[in-house]
């Protein structure tokens, strides 16, 4: 009987490899322990970055310390800046060309300032409406400063042709303190669109008259739809540390009446001009000579306004990065490696882009809590995202000390590239190796794995195939060599199935040993019989050792049937095969059976073929023999035994019905089992002990072949007892393997 | 008097035998056990030995013994009488040199045919016999005084079980011989399973001379029939 245990539902179906499987998902924790590692790594890495970056500030702080020229005495020493009336000549990286049109400030021109109400410095009438406004920003290139004015001004008025003053009209104001500190004022007018004149006015603020040419000062004047544009240049030596701008605004062509000033910075007198800060070319050299192109250095002075700037941000490569340039691996790892691994790693990681937006790439103004620090006398570093994200920035400040005041700032930027790609690098070399030990642990976990549910499947397939159906130890299990707990197992295993087989052995060999140990006590009183029956008797005493010894040669007979089997199996284990043909085999006994039962009706059908197959002639005789006396004994009388040997799909099929009663229930399969017995108990004329079946199924094993018995079900079940009684029996089926001819 | 020694454990058997062969006017000796047996035949050989195979701690104790005597006499006969009725039993003892292997069901007359045979046999070994008893087929020819048989004019060794079976057969060639009466003719008493592996050893025995022997032929059901030549 094959047991089905009930399997709770709390045990799910999973396998040993499955679990180990999934008990090694315990070492997906490995890339994760990696990457913080790297992380904790890279902070220090950035720590360093940060002190790097901060010695590098301070060492070009250093060489700026005390020079007081090359700071710009009138903004340095404001208290405070005002966007818009502190000018910066913001740094070009081209000349203008002069012809007021301002597409080549296009790059700039985010840079430029709109002058409106805020900066209306003079207007006739309060409440009349502003309509004039302009934009503005100025540049320096090569020893020149350049200027662009976008006027708004719905009424341009030029200075007549032949008119001598050239205030009454639309004009543009310059004033600036020169480098030899001396006040100067020139105003830009002009009588048509085109190259403009300037005239410089007297040095009396109150004076508007009489006026000179200023030739170094270039310009044009171009009309647009909403006004005019004034595009200027001028030497760097004119100007000095104070600007300023003013457009002023006439509207009526006949009056000619000034209606108002816009400007940068009033500019009648010294002191309401506005500075201008013309970045310092000295700051800019000594930066050069640093020549230091790992980051970006910026002087600021202490309005945060940039007085120099030097390397680029984006193409700089920085310590940290050179250190992992590598050379391109053609070996085939390399290429799996860039071409599968590095392709997956960088879904993950991010490579540190080439380009992103850079805030600062052209600010002139620089603000930032490192710049406070900085200012305030401390060194100072900060980090920031840029605007897309896609990088970080690390900026680190060291002040400029002048006469023990902060006058100035050297700030020095990086971007923390280098350390993402060594930290990449790093986290590729880690994945590598991790992704290696966890596919090789995994791997061997899993073989291990298989192997013990192998090596535990194999015994249980042994322990299924050690005991068949029917309980009986088919073969022993050959217990393991390896000694650990399966191996202890399978071992435990073998020595059952073994004690259990020596048992069954003993069970099975019960009935040729008790044959055996009766042979001899049988054989005395046979002998003793035999002795009596030798000598001279008298009749009454001769009846009873008449008697004796029909029970003792009936024992004898029972003697011989038990062993029988044992005696088959014995001979079954020895037995020589040779090949012979079936169909005559079956034929031949049935003809003997039909002479040794004249009074029983055969219906033989044997097929033609010769079904020729390998075996023992004499044990399917035997087979013949013990299933045609079961046939006989259970049939009823005058009912016929059929008999039929046809071929089927390579297997000759054997059937012998008889009509007489039915299987027991549940005993088909049992039938052909040793010592097994269905008949009724009634007084038998001969032994039986259920060992014809056995012997039937012993030779059919031997010849591979199966037998199997079932009912013959009469087809009417509503007919009267006796008619389903006559037309029901028993049909044992012998299903033999035979050789294609 | 012939001296027949009877080696058995079982008393009551051994007693058994002793009288019938002793009625039957043979001297008859009965030992227990192996030892007190050898003990007995080193001193004196008997003429005929009947030996049960296990004889009291030794399993195996009768064929040891058979060995030895065969050892002592090429020419002693020597009968298996035993309980052990298996095939490798059999052939065992015979291989060990006995000469017959009989099972504890024959019968007093049958084991006292079976003893005169033998005796019969040894006795006209070698010697010249006026008128033979000769039984001739083709190319087997039958002693029947000596029990012998010889094939191709070559001396075959039977054990008189296997002598008896082959005269039954070839006796009446053609005709087929159902497995009871073999039995009857060769005067055993065993089941259909040992009758084919004593057939089976005949033609052993013969096939060992010739390899084209096929005279002896199954009637599938039946039983045997010795069929001439072809």
């Amino acid at each position: 009987m094959n047991l089905k245990y009930k399997l709770s539902k709390f045990h799910p179906p999973i396998g040993l490899r499955s679990k180990v499987a999934i008990l090694s998902l315990f070492l997906l924790c490995l890339p994760w322990l990696g990457y913080q590692y790297v992380w904790e790594m890279e902070k220090y890495l950035r720590y360093g970055q940060e002190k790097t970056l901060e010695g590098t500030t301070q060492a070009l702080a250093t060489a700026l310390h005390e020079r007081p020229s090359l700071f710009d005495i009138q903004a340095s020493f404001l208290t405070q800046v005002e966007q818009g009336r502190d000018l910066y000549a913001y740094p070009l990286a081209g000349a203008i060309q002069l012809d007021g049109r301002l597409h080549d400030w296009a790059s700039y021109r985010h840079r430029s300032i709109n002058y409106g109400e805020d900066h209306q410095i003079f207007k006739r009438l309060a409440d009349a409406p502003l309509n004039v406004s302009f934009n503005h920003m100025v540049g320096k290139y090569a020893g020149f400063l350049y200027a662009f004015f976008e006027v708004t001004d719905p009424s341009v008025i030029y200075r007549g042709t032949n008119s001598l003053k050239i205030d009454v009209n639309d004009h543009l104001a310059i004033a600036t303190l020169a480098p030899d500190g001396k006040f100067k004022r020139y105003i830009i007018a002009t009588q048509e669109d085109g190259w403009v004149s300037s005239y410089e006015l007297p040095e009396d603020p109150k004076k508007r008259m009489p006026v000179t040419p200023e030739l170094k000062i270039q310009g044009k004047w171009v009309k647009t739809r909403v006004g005019y544009n004034v595009e200027i240049r001028m030497p760097l030596d004119m100007v000095g540390s104070k600007l300023g701008f003013a457009i002023y605004d006439v509207n009526d062509k006949k009056t000619r009446i000034l209606d108002a000033i816009v400007g940068t910075s009033a500019i009648d007198d010294v002191e309401s001009l506005g500075t201008v800060l013309v970045p310092s070319p000295e700051i800019e050299s000594i930066i050069k000579g640093m020549s230091h192109n790992s980051s970006r250095i910026w002087v600021v002075d202490k309005h945060g306004r940039v007085l120099a700037k030097s390397g680029d941000i984006r193409t700089s490569s920085s310590v940290w990065t050179r250190t992992v340039q590598d050379t391109p691996d053609d070996s085939f790892w390399g290429h799996f490696k860039r071409d599968y691994l590095h392709r997956f790693y960088y879904k993950i990681l991010t490579t540190p882009p080439k380009d992103f937006i850079d805030s600062l790439q052209d600010s002139t103004v620089l603000k930032g809590s490192h710049i406070k620090n900085a200012l305030a006398g401390r060194q100072g570093s900060t980090w920031r995202l840029t605007p897309d994200n896609k990088a970080v920035i690390l900026a680190a400040a060291s002040p400029i000390w002048i006469d023990d005041k902060v006058m100035g700032v050297v700030i020095a930027e990086e971007t923390t590239h280098g350390i993402r790609t060594l930290r990449n690098k790093a986290l590729e070399k880690l994945f590598n190796v991790i992704l290696t030990i966890m596919s090789m642990g995994t791997l061997a976990l899993f073989f291990f794995a298989s192997s013990i549910s192998s090596r535990i499947r194999k015994l249980r397939d042994e322990a299924e195939e050690a005991i068949d159906s029917q309980g009986r130890i088919r073969k022993t299990i050959q217990g393991s060599e390896v000694r650990d707990e399966i191996g202890d197992l399978s071992r435990s295993f073998a020595s059952i199935v073994g004690r259990l087989g020596q048992y069954t052995h003993y069970l099975e060999n019960m009935s040729s040993r008790l044959s055996h140990e009766l042979r001899t006590p049988v054989a005395v009183v046979r002998s003793s019989l035999e002795h009596l029956s030798l000598q001279q008797l008298d009749p009454d005493t001769r009846k009873y050792v008449d008697r004796a010894e029909e029970g003792v040669s009936r024992l004898n007979m029972i003697l011989n049937n038990m062993s029988e089997a044992t005696r088959l199996e014995e001979s079954l284990s020895q037995a020589e095969v040779d090949i012979f043909p079936l169909s005559k085999v079956i034929s031949g006994c049935m003809q003997g059976y039909q002479l040794t039962y004249p009074n029983k009706e055969f219906l033989v059908s044997v097929t033609q073929e010769p079904l020729t197959m390998s075996g023992v002639p004499e044990y399917i005789a035997q087979l013949m023999d013990k299933l045609i006396a079961n046939a006989l004994e259970f049939s009823t009388d005058n009912t016929p035994i059929t008999v039929t040997l046809t071929a089927k799909h390579r297997h000759a099929e054997l059937t012998i019905s008889n009509f007489g009663p039915l299987l027991p229930e549940k005993m088909a399969e049992q039938i052909f089992e040793s010592m097994v017995s269905v008949r009724q108990q009634k007084a038998q004329d001969k032994p039986h002990l259920g060992l014809g079946l056995y012997i039937a199924r012993l030779i059919t094993d031997f010849h591979r072949g199966s037998i199997k018995a079932r009912d013959l079900q009469a087809p009417n079940k509503k007919g009267s007892e006796s008619a389903v009684r006559d037309k029901s029996g028993v049909e044992i089926l012998v299903s033999l393997p035979y050789i294609k001819d | 008097m012939k001296r027949i020694a009877i080696v058995e454990d079982e008393v009551a058997i051994r007693e058994n035998y002793k009288e019938v062969l002793q009625q039957q006017g043979y001297s008859v000796q009965a030992y227990a056990n192996r030892p007190m047996a050898m003990q007995a035949f080193l001193t004196r050989l008997p003429d005929l030995a009947i030996i049960d195979i296990g004889l009291e701690d030794e399993i195996d104790g009768g064929f040891t013994l058979c060995q030895s005597l065969r050892a002592m006499s090429s020419n002693l006969p020597i009968i298996f009488l035993t309980a052990r009725d298996s095939d490798f039993d059999t052939v065992c003892g015979l291989r060990l040199g006995a000469d017959d292997y009989l099972s504890k069901d024959v019968s007093f007359p049958h084991l006292i045919a079976r003893l005169a045979a033998l005796f019969r046999r040894s006795e006209l070994q070698g010697k010249e016999i006026a008128n033979e008893n000769l039984l001739e087929r083709d190319k087997l020819v039958i002693d029947i005084n000596r029990m012998q048989v010889y094939w191709n004019k070559t001396h075959i060794e039977l054990t008189v079980t296997e002598f008896w079976m082959v005269h039954a057969l070839a006796k009446r060639p053609g005709h087929v011989r159902n497995r009871q009466e073999l039995m009857q003719e060769a005067k055993i008493f065993v089941d259909d399973s040992t009758i084919t592996s004593h057939v089976k050893r005949i033609r052993k025995k013969f096939l060992i001379l010739d390899s084209n022997f096929d005279c002896i032929d199954t009637v599938y059901g039946m039983g045997y029939r010795w069929d001439p030549q072809r």
